[in-house]
């Protein structure tokens, strides 16, 4: 067994007195171990995958095909390639990052950790608000999905139920996660399963049939119908599909073997989500022209699997997108309710905020902290807005993480240790930098504005809060 | 003196669970790994409760390494925040390299034990625990065999005579030493009927899984129906490669 010793050590106090909880004396494969006590990891690498599969194929599939071809026409396919190998740019540094610091809170941890306080509040704070635009987008898809069912069974209201349905998601999700004492994971990894057998089966189908093997005609398109900037503008609009990777490091503190499951779990799911992502919407734009895709909006798939087999096609896409728009909100309601433990850890929030209730033993200040500022979101209803300002919040940390690398790697502080470490080095980071910060200018304005304001609220908490607390490590 | 064996005592040290009255007394000659562990449900890092339970968790543990102390066991204690019980048990017996787990219930103090044998594997581990416990003390022990249809009566015999020349070995007075035989079709009701009579049962774990056996039916079977402590004695782990199971 391999053991680790961290040499980080944080100080300060904030606003409240309160000090950063101490850091653990060291890391072994099962355990992170403190000075009296020991933490156990319980996630294996299935577990890991279907943490970041889950929360990444919700979007990327059930939400955004409509959606992506409309912009960008068949070339959406570019769109979904280019968020691919950008994940994959950071997905590479985040997991060397990981096996050399695997605690909860994942991209904030290493930022604090090796770039400061100011930095890590940015991104901290960001990515608690980042997860929470990721789950109200996630859980207006739902709602999208649950009023696709009610259409389907006949029942017709005379107001859309598509947000109200939302918000009774996001209430059910917060409760169920205070008060639910079930075995989730198991159900999540089945759900993962189930869905990725469902999807082979209709993409391989689609695929065949868009090949012209079933003798069908496609529908012939220009391939880049608008040209190529809204290819691009796509790529940012739909890289909400790719902030998945990044959860498996929220919760790197749990996962067993970190050395080994971490950099598989994270690479190995953004490979995989992209290759269906892209295989998605070749079958998607070979069924339907574009136009026909977008009036077809967020639930565009049930119309293509319909086209494809029938009802049984439309059914079964229809329960597989109720299953993974809400696997992929319970993933992210998690995540962000692991981020505020990790701040309040840190003392940049008060600690009260990760207390356990005795009932049930879950964190349920944090729960609400995550599920409160979803139904505010979620009653907007604006999928895009939601979903571009959650990838511009990952998108700032996911360039930091890319710096964060090149500044250790550099200068070498004797607590960095990775036991993985990614190829390419310097270019392949400066490119996850260059490209992370680069596809946010690819944005609509408004997205962009309310980003910053997160950033600039968040860095005024910072200093007003937090303004003498230390978490950089000693280089 | 025998040499003492490591035996893992896991208690639920926040959930009210203390030591059960008369457990010390049972294992005054052992040393005593006191595991309190402190189950988390998937919504909540087990650091978390870290933060705020640690310092009550180890105050808790204090003092029931002292109740173990005042026994006459030698003791150390662990304290660990896990969402899997069971793989928190495993590691901790194969770090410890303990004998045995306790599965705690109370009990008054000790005059009769009963030992079950099941067949010779792993007999040697049984006795050391057996000897170890009882040998310098006035506790009686009954060694206990079914016996399996196939089987005759001389068979198990020769079976606990040798168990009991091994105890002897190890240090045991003759005189302490009983054999009980007998004939039925349900091994573990037979086992919780026979226990009935005795103040504590030292039984090997079954062949699969050692938590299921402690704390999975077996022990629904055994421990809760017998409502008395129940020593459950490890199988040889050789040098198996710690399992990170894919789940």
């Amino acid at each position: 067994m391999s053991e680790k010793d961290l040499d980080v050590t944080t100080g300060g106090k904030n606003v409240a007195g309160e000090t950063p909880a101490t850091e653990p004396a060291s890391v072994t494969e099962e355990t992170t171990v403190h000075e009296d006590a020991e933490l156990e990891r319980t996630i294996g690498l299935v577990g890991g995958l279907a943490i970041g599969i889950g929360t990444m194929i919700g979007a990327g599939i059930f939400v955004f095909p409509g959606l992506a071809a409309g912009n960008a026409g068949p070339a959406a396919t570019i769109s979904f390639a280019i968020g691919g190998v950008i994940a994959l740019l950071v997905a590479l540094p985040a997991s060397e990052l990981a096996t050399a610091m695997p605690r909860s809170g994942g991209g904030y941890y290493f930022i604090s950790r090796s770039m400061g306080t100011a930095y890590g509040a940015i991104v901290g704070l960001g990515l608690w608000m980042g997860l929470v635009f990721a789950s109200a987008f996630y859980l207006v898809g739902l709602g999208h999905y649950a009023t696709a069912v009610l259409d389907e069974v006949g029942i017709e209201l005379a107001v859309s139920p598509v947000i109200p349905l939302g918000l009774a998601f996001a209430v059910a999700l917060t409760a169920l996660s205070i008060a639910g004492t079930e075995n989730t994971t198991k159900i999540q990894n089945a759900v993962v399963v189930l869905l990725l057998v469902i999807l082979t089966a209709f993409l391989s189908y689609g695929s065949l049939d868009a090949l012209g093997v079933f003798g069908r005609e496609s529908t012939p398109e220009t391939f880049f119908p608008e040209g190529f900037l809204p290819v691009v503008q796509t790529a940012a609009l739909v890289f909400t599909s790719y902030l998945g990777f990044a959860q498996v490091a929220t919760v790197a503190g749990d996962i067993k073997r970190p050395s080994r499951n971490l950099p598989l779990a994270m690479v190995g799911s953004v490979i995989i989500v992209t290759i269906f992502y892209v295989v998605t919407i070749f079958v998607a734009t070979s069924a339907f022209g574009a136009g026909q895709l977008e009036d077809f909006g967020e639930t565009a798939m049930v119309e293509v699997a319909r086209d494809f087999v029938g009802l049984p096609g439309a059914v079964a896409i229809l329960f597989a997108g109720l299953l993974a728009t809400f696997s992929s909100a319970n993933a992210s309601i998690l995540s962000a309710s692991r981020t505020v433990y990790a701040l309040s850890r840190d003392a940049l929030i008060p600690q009260k905020a990760s207390e356990i209730n005795l009932k049930y033993g879950t964190p349920h200040i944090a729960l609400v902290a995550a599920g409160g500022p979803i139904f505010v979101l979620v009653a907007t209803g604006q999928v895009e807005l939601l979903a571009e300002v959650a990838s511009f919040l990952h998108l700032i940390m996911y360039g930091l993480i890319c710096v964060a690398l090149i500044v250790l790697r550099r200068r070498q502080p004797s607590w960095y240790e990775p036991t993985y470490h990614m190829p390419g080095y310097p270019v392949l980071p400066a490119l996850g930098a260059l490209a992370s910060f680069g596809l946010i200018a690819f944005m609509q304005p408004s997205s962009i504005v309310v980003g910053i304001v997160v950033m600039a609220v968040s860095y005024g908490w910072y200093r007003y809060y937090a303004g003498d607390v230390e978490l950089k490590g000693d280089f | 003196m025998t040499d003492r064996p490591t035996i893992l005592v896991p208690v639920r040290v926040l959930e009210g669970e203390g030591v059960p009255e008369g457990t010390p007394e049972l294992l005054a000659n052992a040393h005593v790994v006191v595991l309190g562990y402190h189950v988390l449900p998937e919504q909540t890092a087990p650091g978390q409760a870290r933060m705020q339970f640690e310092e009550r968790a180890n105050e808790r543990l204090s003092k029931f390494r002292s109740m173990f102390e005042a026994a006459g066991a030698t003791v150390e204690s662990d304290l660990v925040f896990t969402q899997d019980k069971q793989q928190t048990f495993d590691r901790k017996i194969r770090e410890h390299d303990s004998l045995a787990v306790l599965v705690p219930n109370a009990t008054a103090p000790p005059e009769n034990v009963l030992v079950a044998i099941r067949g010779t594997v792993g007999v040697d581990r049984i006795a050391r625990v057996v000897a170890g416990l009882f040998a310098d003390t006035d506790v009686g022990v009954t060694l206990y065999h079914l016996v399996g249809e196939s089987a005759t009566d001389e068979d198990a015999e020769i079976l606990l005579d040798s168990v009991a020349d091994r105890l002897v070995e190890l240090g045991m007075r003759e005189t302490a030493i009983d054999i009980r035989i007998e004939r039925k079709q349900q091994p573990r009701d037979a086992i919780v009927e026979a226990a009935t009579e005795y103040d504590a049962v030292v039984m090997g774990e079954s062949s699969t899984s050692l938590v299921t056996f402690v704390f999975g039916m077996a022990a629904d079977d055994v421990a809760e129906q017998f409502l008395g402590p129940v020593i459950v004695v490890q199988r040889e782990k050789e040098d198996e490669e710690p399992e990170f199971g894919n789940t």
